[in-house]
């Protein structure tokens, strides 16, 4: 049985936000909404300060809250590979498993949208199912330009993301949650990936873009 | 990390805490009218809090359908080919259902002045009742990434709540003095309770790690801190108590005061803590 993997080298990212357009361009995926991005924070003391990025996604956990919390079966995961996919036909949008899931994966899709009729259910990342069944890797694998992302099949021991998570030092997001989740990073620094105590006193500016950011939401 | 270029909403706004508040009101009105068929001093509220829960239980049931995004697959809740049994979503959904069945045979039994019926149905629709406020704190509880509503404090506070809001709401329908007396004791028991509770919920929020910490400061010195600390907790919590332990607290007049103060403290409460266990996530 498969069971696929991503590994972000955060070491290599640049942030260029290729990955998050090459995902908005595989799925069309609305405004305001990401099935991966790429948030940054400065870290450091000036005059040596840096952009630490943190590319995100699901992390199709091994046991996912959300597929436990959705009450009509709407989310599930697929045991040969491991996804954790969404039956957007069956989502009544309780928003159940946004509430459980510790990552912000999940997101509701807007009420209108130009070329599908998919609206108003909760969406999120497939690990790109319908690429990796072609034998194809995940669109943000493909265009990463400074190859960060990583993605194979965990259970290959032959593969590339066997090799680094057997031979790196990695971690996961929010070990403590017991998700198991499965997309793993080098480099990344829990003193910067957890809550700051910023977070308790936002800039107002922080307010202003948010509010903007949601005007897509329902 | 709070430097971050993406923002995330909360799933679950502040109606849900309307919903919380009618919900836990039928439930408990529902368990007064039952409890008449047993005790002779609610026997004078038997209708009208049988009415009151029916009519609050369908408000709560229409408010939870207009909140889901596709409120007309609400249905889906009921197929069976479709019920995820490990949400407590699927359980709460067949419970509300069973529950306004209930309410509705209850309802003829009682027109028909079959005692002998309507006592089972009493029974059986108390059990359902209680159940409601229940799954609603097992609806936070089962989030394990959420400060506050992880914890097993949320039902039981749920229950407290709920007794508290119903107690408060029945005595200003009230008239019989042996019946006040109950709903003073209830109110006063149901307060007392939901203190030590929040005195715990606050002590392991506060010590419950950085996600957790930081919750904590929202929900006291924060953004939330005048809705939780201030209604919920002074003015909805601690203020009634006094008002109920002093002599005018034994009157009717100071038991409504209490009430209605009881009122406002059972909706901050709810609100607070639906708020609360998410704005840390929204910044993750």
């Amino acid at each position: 049985m498969k069971r696929y993997a991503m590994v972000i080298d955060l070491r290599r990212c640049i942030g260029c936000d290729a990955c998050m357009v090459a995902c908005k361009a595989e799925f069309d995926v609305p405004l305001g909404v990401f099935r991966t991005w790429v948030p940054y924070k400065v870290v450091g003391k000036y005059p040596n300060v840096r952009k630490m990025f943190l590319p995100r996604l699901c992390n199709h956990c091994d046991d996912p809250p959300c597929v436990r919390a959705c009450p009509v079966g709407a989310t599930y995961k697929v045991e040969d590979g491991g996804f954790v996919l969404q039956r957007y036909e069956r989502c009544i949008g309780c928003k159940a498993c946004m509430a459980s899931c510790p990552y912000n994966a999940r997101f509701m899709l807007p009420k209108h949208r130009t070329y599908t009729d998919i609206t108003r259910v909760v969406d999120k990342c497939t690990f790109c199912h319908h690429r990796v069944t072609q034998g194809l890797v995940p669109a943000c694998v493909q265009t990463c330009v400074g190859r960060s992302r990583i993605f194979g099949d965990l259970n290959d021991p032959a593969s590339e993301v066997s090799y680094l998570v057997s031979t790196q030092s990695t971690q996961v997001l929010r070990p403590e949650e017991g998700t198991k989740p499965h997309v793993f990073y080098i480099g990344a620094d829990r003193n910067h990936t957890e809550f700051g105590r910023k977070i308790y006193d936002p800039q107002d500016v922080m307010d202003a873009e948010r509010a903007v950011f949601n005007k897509n939401h329902i | 990390m709070g430097d971050y270029n993406v923002f995330h909403n909360m799933p679950w706004s502040g109606s849900y805490a309307i919903y919380f508040f009618v919900i836990g009101i039928s439930a408990a009105m529902f368990f007064f009218s039952a409890l008449s068929w047993y005790r002779p001093e609610f026997q004078t509220i038997r209708k009208p809090a049988f009415y009151i829960s029916f009519v609050l239980l369908a408000c709560g049931g229409l408010l939870l359908i207009n909140d889901l995004t596709q409120p007309l697959r609400f249905l889906n809740i009921m197929n069976p080919a479709y019920l995820n049994l490990t949400s407590p979503l699927a359980w709460g959904g067949l419970n509300l259902v069973s529950f306004g069945l209930v309410s509705v045979a209850y309802f003829v039994m009682m027109r028909k002045n079959d005692e002998a019926m309507s006592r089972k149905l009493a029974i059986v629709g108390a059990l359902l009742a209680l159940g409601l406020p229940i799954y609603t704190g097992f609806d936070l509880t089962v989030h394990q990434n959420r400060p506050v509503w992880n914890t097993p404090l949320m039902p039981v506070l749920f229950v407290a709540l709920s007794i508290l809001s119903g107690a408060a709401v029945a005595t200003f329908i009230a008239k019989d003095k042996n019946l006040l007396v109950m709903l003073r004791r209830f109110m006063l028991w149901s307060a007392g309770a939901v203190a030590a509770m929040l005195v715990s919920l606050l002590g392991t929020t506060a010590y419950g790690g950085s996600g957790s910490e930081l919750t904590f400061m929202f929900m006291t010195s924060g953004t939330l801190g005048a809705i939780f600390v201030g209604l919920g907790i002074l003015v909805g919590t601690v203020a009634p108590i006094a008002v109920l332990l002093t002599s005018y607290g034994r009157q009717q007049s100071g038991m409504m005061t209490a009430g209605a103060l009881l009122l406002v403290g059972g909706i901050a409460l709810r609100y607070s803590i639906l708020i609360g266990g998410q704005i840390v996530q929204t910044y993750f």
